[in-house]
This record gives C-alpha cells, sequence and structure tokens, in this order.
C-alpha cells in the first residue's frame, strides 16, 4: 500500500514536471518513467494529471455587434452618390438552463427615407431544448419560416440586398412575427432530414401583411427537406405556406418553395464552394373592394468560390408588387466578395434594375460587413 | 427447428441492438477510441472526417437526425467546434447531449492544457481562449481521453463496467508500449526544427521533441502571405530548416512554394484518423505521422 503512495506521489510529481516543462524539450525522460509508473498502477488508483491553468468559465450570454457601411453610386436621380452606415446589429444569445435557449437581437438602423437612425427589437426568441418526440418549440418575436432567405438578417446573406421578392412583399429586412413556432423531425425510413415546422402570431405591418385588428391571426407552415447527395454536395428543397391578416383588413395568402444546392468538397472547403438557389412564391392578396390580387416572385442565384478569401456571384430576380397587378421588376446583379477573415467581408455588387412602372436605373453597392464578439453561428 | 435458430438469432441481434450505447463524436479520433473502449456495446458516428478541417465542417441538418438519436456526444471542447456545435446541439431536440446532461462528454476534460492565452484579441487571429484544442494529437493525452469516455460509457450502461475496463487497460497498455517505440524511432533527431502551416501541433510537438520554429500562416486563421513566406524562407535558409508540416485541408502550394526557394521537404501529417485509407484506428495517425517524419529527415 505504501509503495502505491510512493508511486502515486511520484507519478504526481512526473506529471506536475511534465505540465511545468511545457517549453523544455528534455521531457522524452519524463513521459517514460511516467508511462512506466502509470502501467504498474491499478486502473482507478491512477491519479489525474496536474491540469494547466484554464480560462475562468463564465456564464455572461455570447455578445456580438455587427456593422454594415455601405457606399453606393445610382444612374438615376440628382444625388448619385450615397455614403452612409446602414445597420449595427448587436447580438446576445445563450442557454437559459437545461431546457431552454434565448436569443435577442437588437438593431440599430438609418431609415431609407428620412436618414434618420432608430433602435428595434428584431428578434427575442426563448427555444426549447428537451421536449420529447423530436420536437421544439420557440416563442417570442422571430422570423417566420417562409421561404430560405426570409430565415436570414441582412448581413449573412451573400449578396447586399435580399431578393426583390423579399424586398417587395416582406421588406428590406425581412418579415418578423410575434408567436409561437412549434417543429418535429419527421421520422422517416430513409433518415433523411425532414422537419415541419408550424408557426402562428402576428405580423408586423409589412406590404403583405398587417397585425390584425380582430383574430383572425398569421399562420404559417414550412416543410424542410435535406439531402447528402454526395459527401461534398447537398440539396435542400423547402415547401412553404402562409396566410394571414392585411392592410385591408383582409386575408393574404402566400404558397412558396425554395431549392438551394451546394457543392462543397469537405476536404477544401475552406477554399472551394458552389451555390445555387431559387426561390419562388405566389402570393393572393384579398382587397377591400372585394377583388383578389396574384402576383409572384422568382430569384435565382449562384456563388462560386475562387479561393480562400474570394467569391464571385450572379443573381437574376423577378418580382411582381403585392396588390398591384401588372407592375413588376427585373434585376440582375453580379457580385465580387473578399473575406479578409471570417470576421470581415467586403462585397462589391452591380445591380441593373428594371421596373415596368418607372424609369429603369444601375446602381453599384459596396457593402463592408464587420463583427466583434462572439456570434452564434449561422444555420446551414 | 430452423426456424428456432432464426428467432434465436434475431433475439440476439435485437438484444444486442437495444444495449448499445448511440454515440455521435465530432472527430474521428474520438470515435476511433470510443469504439476500442465499448467495442460491442456502442454504435458511433463520427460528423467530421479525418481529412477535414476540424475548425470549419459545416453543420449540415442530416447530423440533426444522428444527434436527436444518440445516448452520447462526445466533443473534443475548448471551443475548437464552436463553429458547428452550438447549432447542430441546439437542433437536435436531445435533453440527454446537451451540456450538463448524462450523455454529453466533454473529451477535454483532464487535459494539461498547452498554450493558454493570458489575454486575448482577434488581432492575434483565431485564438483558442481556452487554450489550443489539437490535443489528442499526443498519444498519451489519447489515455486521459479513453478513461473519460469510460467514464461516461460506464455511467450510461453500468451493467458493462468490466468489460469497458478490460477495454481501457487494453488501451492504454497499447498506448504504452508504441508511446516508447515512437520516442526511440524518433530519439535521435530530438530538438529538431521545422515549420508548420497551421498552430495545431503543439502536443504532438511537445511528446515527440520537434521544435516548430514559425508557421506559414502569419496568424493563426489568416492565409499565408507573400510577406510571411518570404520570412519563411529567409528562417529556414538561416537555421538550416529542412521540413515543413502541411495538413491534409491546406492546400500544399504555399508549403511548395517555400519548398522549393530552400530545398526543403513538405510532409503532410495525418491530423485524425481517416486522413488517409490506411490510418483506420488512433494509434495510426501516429505510426503515420512518425514514418513521415523520419522519412523526411533522411531524405
Amino acid at each position: 500500500m505504501k509503495c502505491v503512495g510512493v508511486l502515486l506521489v511520484l507519478t504526481s510529481f512526473s506529471y506536475v514536471g511534465v505540465a511545468q516543462s511545457l517549453a523544455d524539450s528534455a521531457a522524452i525522460a519524463d513521459s517514460l518513467l511516467t508511462i512506466e509508473l502509470q502501467s504498474q498502477l491499478p486502473l482507478h488508483s491512477q491519479p489525474q494529471p496536474t491540469i494547466a491553468v484554464r480560462s475562468v468559465p463564465t456564464t455572461n450570454p455570447d455578445i456580438s455587434a455587427i456593422g454594415d457601411f455601405r457606399l453606393t453610386y445610382v444612374t438615376e436621380g440628382n444625388r448619385n452618390v450615397e455614403l452612409h452606415f446602414n445597420a449595427l446589429e448587436v447580438q446576445v444569445s445563450s442557454v437559459v438552463d437545461p431546457y431552454a435557449s434565448a436569443n435577442f437581437i437588437f438593431s440599430f438602423g438609418k431609415d431609407s427615407l428620412n436618414g434618420e437612425y432608430s433602435a428595434g427589437l428584431e428578434i427575442a426568441t426563448l427555444t426549447s431544448l428537451s421536449l420529447p418526440y423530436s420536437t421544439q418549440i420557440t416563442l417570442g418575436k422571430f422570423k417566420p419560416h417562409f421561404g430560405k432567405v426570409n430565415m436570414l438578417h441582412p448581413h449573412a446573406f451573400s449578396f447586399v440586398d435580399f431578393p426583390l421578392l423579399i424586398n417587395n412583399y416582406f421588406g428590406e429586412e425581412g418579415m418578423f412575427m410575434e408567436g409561437v413556432s412549434a417543429s418535429i423531425l419527421v421520422p422517416n425510413p430513409w433518415d433523411f432530414f425532414q422537419e415541419f415546422k408550424i408557426q402562428f402570431g402576428r405580423s408586423e405591418t409589412n406590404a403583405s401583411f398587417d397585425n390584425g385588428v380582430n383574430n383572425m391571426l398569421l399562420v404559417n407552415a414550412h416543410l424542410d427537406n435535406f439531402f447528402d447527395l454526395t459527401d461534398n454536395a447537398t440539396l435542400n428543397i423547402g415547401l412553404s405556406a402562409m396566410t394571414g391578416p392585411n392592410t385591408f383588413n383582409q386575408r393574404t395568402t402566400m404558397a412558396g418553395f425554395d431549392l438551394t444546392y451546394k457543392w462543397k468538397p469537405i476536404q477544401f472547403n475552406a477554399y472551394q464552394s458552389f451555390t445555387w438557389q431559387t426561390e419562388g412564391m405566389v402570393s393572393q392578396t384579398d382587397t377591400a373592394a372585394g377583388t383578389s390580387v396574384h402576383t409572384y416572385g422568382v430569384y435565382s442565384l449562384m456563388e462560386y468560390q475562387i479561393g480562400k478569401r474570394t467569391f464571385v456571384g450572379a443573381r437574376f430576380d423577378y418580382s411582381g408588387l403585392p396588390a398591384v397587378e401588372q407592375s413588376d421588376e427585373r434585376m440582375v446583379s453580379f457580385l465580387l466578395r473578399f473575406q479578409p477573415s471570417e470576421f470581415q467581408i467586403l462585397a462589391l455588387e452591380f445591380q441593373n434594375i428594371n421596373r415596368n412602372y418607372a424609369p429603369s436605373f444601375q446602381q453599384v453597392v459596396f457593402r463592408a460587413i464587420f463583427g466583434i464578439g462572439t456570434h452564434a453561428a449561422h444555420p446551414y | 427447428m430452423k426456424k428456432f435458430f432464426v428467432l434465436l438469432y434475431l433475439l440476439v441481434v435485437l438484444s444486442l441492438s437495444q444495449a448499445q450505447v448511440k454515440v455521435v463524436t465530432t472527430l474521428p479520433d474520438l470515435k476511433s477510441i470510443t469504439e476500442s473502449i465499448g467495442g460491442e456495446f456502442v454504435e458511433v458516428f463520427s460528423i467530421a472526417t479525418g481529412y477535414q478541417n476540424p475548425h470549419f465542417v459545416d453543420p449540415k441538418p442530416s447530423y440533426i437526425v444522428k444527434l436527436s438519436k444518440a445516448d452520447m456526444f462526445i466533443t473534443v471542447g475548448l471551443d475548437l467546434e464552436i463553429g458547428w456545435v452550438p447549432p447542430l446541439l441546439n437542433s437536435a431536440r436531445n435533453a440527454k447531449i446537451q451540456k450538463g446532461g448524462e450523455g454529453y462528454v466533454d473529451a477535454s476534460t483532464n487535459i494539461p492544457l498547452l498554450q493558454v492565452p493570458t489575454s486575448v484579441s482577434r488581432a492575434e487571429g483565431d485564438i483558442h481562449i481556452y487554450g489550443n484544442p489539437h490535443y489528442w494529437l499526443d498519444p498519451l493525452n489519447g489515455k486521459i481521453i479513453a478513461q473519460t469516455i469510460c467514464t461516461a460509457l460506464i455511467r450510461l450502461n453500468p451493467e458493462h463496467r468490466t468489460y469497458f475496463e478490460t477495454r481501457l487497460r487494453r488501451f492504454i497498455d497499447t498506448i504504452d508500449t508504441k508511446v516508447k517505440q515512437w520516442m526511440e524511432q524518433l530519439k535521435s533527431y530530438r530538438g529538431i526544427k521545422v515549420i508548420a502551416y497551421h498552430n495545431e501541433w503543439p502536443y504532438f510537438e511537445q511528446r515527440f521533441g520537434l521544435k516548430i520554429v514559425d508557421f506559414l500562416e502569419p496568424k493563426p486563421g489568416i492565409p499565408p502571405t507573400p510577406s510571411q513566406l518570404a520570412k519563411i524562407i529567409n528562417t529556414m535558409k538561416r537555421e538550416n530548416i529542412k521540413v515543413i508540416i502541411n495538413s491534409p485541408y491546406f492546400t500544399a502550394e504555399s508549403a511548395d512554394l517555400v519548398a522549393r526557394n530552400t530545398g526543403g521537404k513538405v510532409v503532410t501529417l495525418a491530423t485524425s484518423v481517416g486522413a488517409y485509407p490506411t490510418i483506420k484506428t488512433y494509434t495510426d495517425v501516429f505510426d503515420y505521422n512518425v514514418q513521415q517524419i523520419l522519412s523526411a529527415i533522411k531524405e
């Protein structure tokens, strides 16, 4: 027993020696001695090695701030050059307890009409982590899962602006709602990812939906399907449907699809990738006059990563205007994006916009996104 | 009689599959060690492959399906996987494997860490605030990882305690024998100076007595720049350094350029199990790497 005690002490000393002599390259003898001593000890009497000083753990949430600066040259109007700080987004997120996580996003944005900055709460959610039967519930203020891009925040989208269909139907930042979201992983014999989500609540007022004046609620449903085609290629197909009150105190109903193909060789995924994403939607807006206006929008984008830091892309957009029949916009964009690091994205985009209700114009937009702090990773 | 045996076989298969602990690991090294300890009582899936950069794994939704059914989740920890594990766990809908759950295993527990920073700034590149997370590249740390995994398996499946402990002892014995052999092979080259692409070898360096003088990346996570490569070329010429260590997921262009200008040799080491088809187990990683270094030095 004494012998074991001596060995324990010796082993502890040898571990201390190893830990303290990190810069000392003469560790070989100590290491061999350690191995010898360990092999002579019973399994459960092995002492734990001395642990190097670790960073102090903290219960502080992850906090990040992301800036968005823009420089624009536009061919129409008298004021052709614009330089402005577009938005600051502050995110605070953390697990609440073993059962839930919380996420808050505050935005300080510049109003494109009056040029004044205003603060707003964009996201405030509580999400369950441990409900049975592969279910999950989120409540609070969030972006409804309609299509693919609406779920993103502008800084997370490859191009400098959201597609026209998002801008025209939901607004520059996409659509927000307050309510409850429930989802389930749908079991299936092929074991692929299939998630069904249903969300209901009140919409923020936008071109398509309104907060409502009666008990008519916004209801959104989304079916997400994800397939690993190969180790390097994936296909994501989503179907969406949404209905709710509009500003005419009537109902707007939408249906949409999204399709994303990604190719990213897993061995060199930091150097090369290709994305093709297409999204479309149809909208029916019931008006106060008792008529229904049918419009639709679609976009398709491709992005190719040509180096560790550089991406090129192109996008075609077509979008109607909700509740305005026979008015539409078309846009072709070309993108060059450079990322000096994970925390800084510089993008230059040329856009050619054609409208059938107003003159066409071109613009060149430079966008700089820069982030500090710990920002939660975006979904794939 | 034939029906009886078929029924018996099905019962055995069914009971075995029910007794199996479903484990998801972030890296294939953790998978290999878990299989070494858990044997027939574990079914293990690794999210990352051995030739993939563990910092930049895409959090594909298909992994959520695996995690939703897992009894145990083993992570390297120390924020190595911070870019992809949190969104997967948040969507897994599985309380067992959430941080603090009985099936959540942080393999860095009890590891003596290297390069724990005293202050942190992103101006220094991708710094890991808890210390360098590539600790599995010291085989002696593999023993600590194995002990941690063994404890977790016993917690989830206590009736097989003896089985797991026996296999842990065997794993430790194998590592001990192998470490002596590897260190003996590299003994004559102790202190040899080398260049590495990324700062992921300090544990390997310490164990096997290499001396990494500088990195092709000017700062962790920042791609090599012409000025950094020029500096490396000068350093290699001045100090007569002949070996440049690359990793499977970094393109060899920068390392090759430096090698051409210095007469050095680029050696791509395995960072994980599965980096190359012949590397099937945790010990294979070190067998391969030791051989590669010996070949490069002797050339």
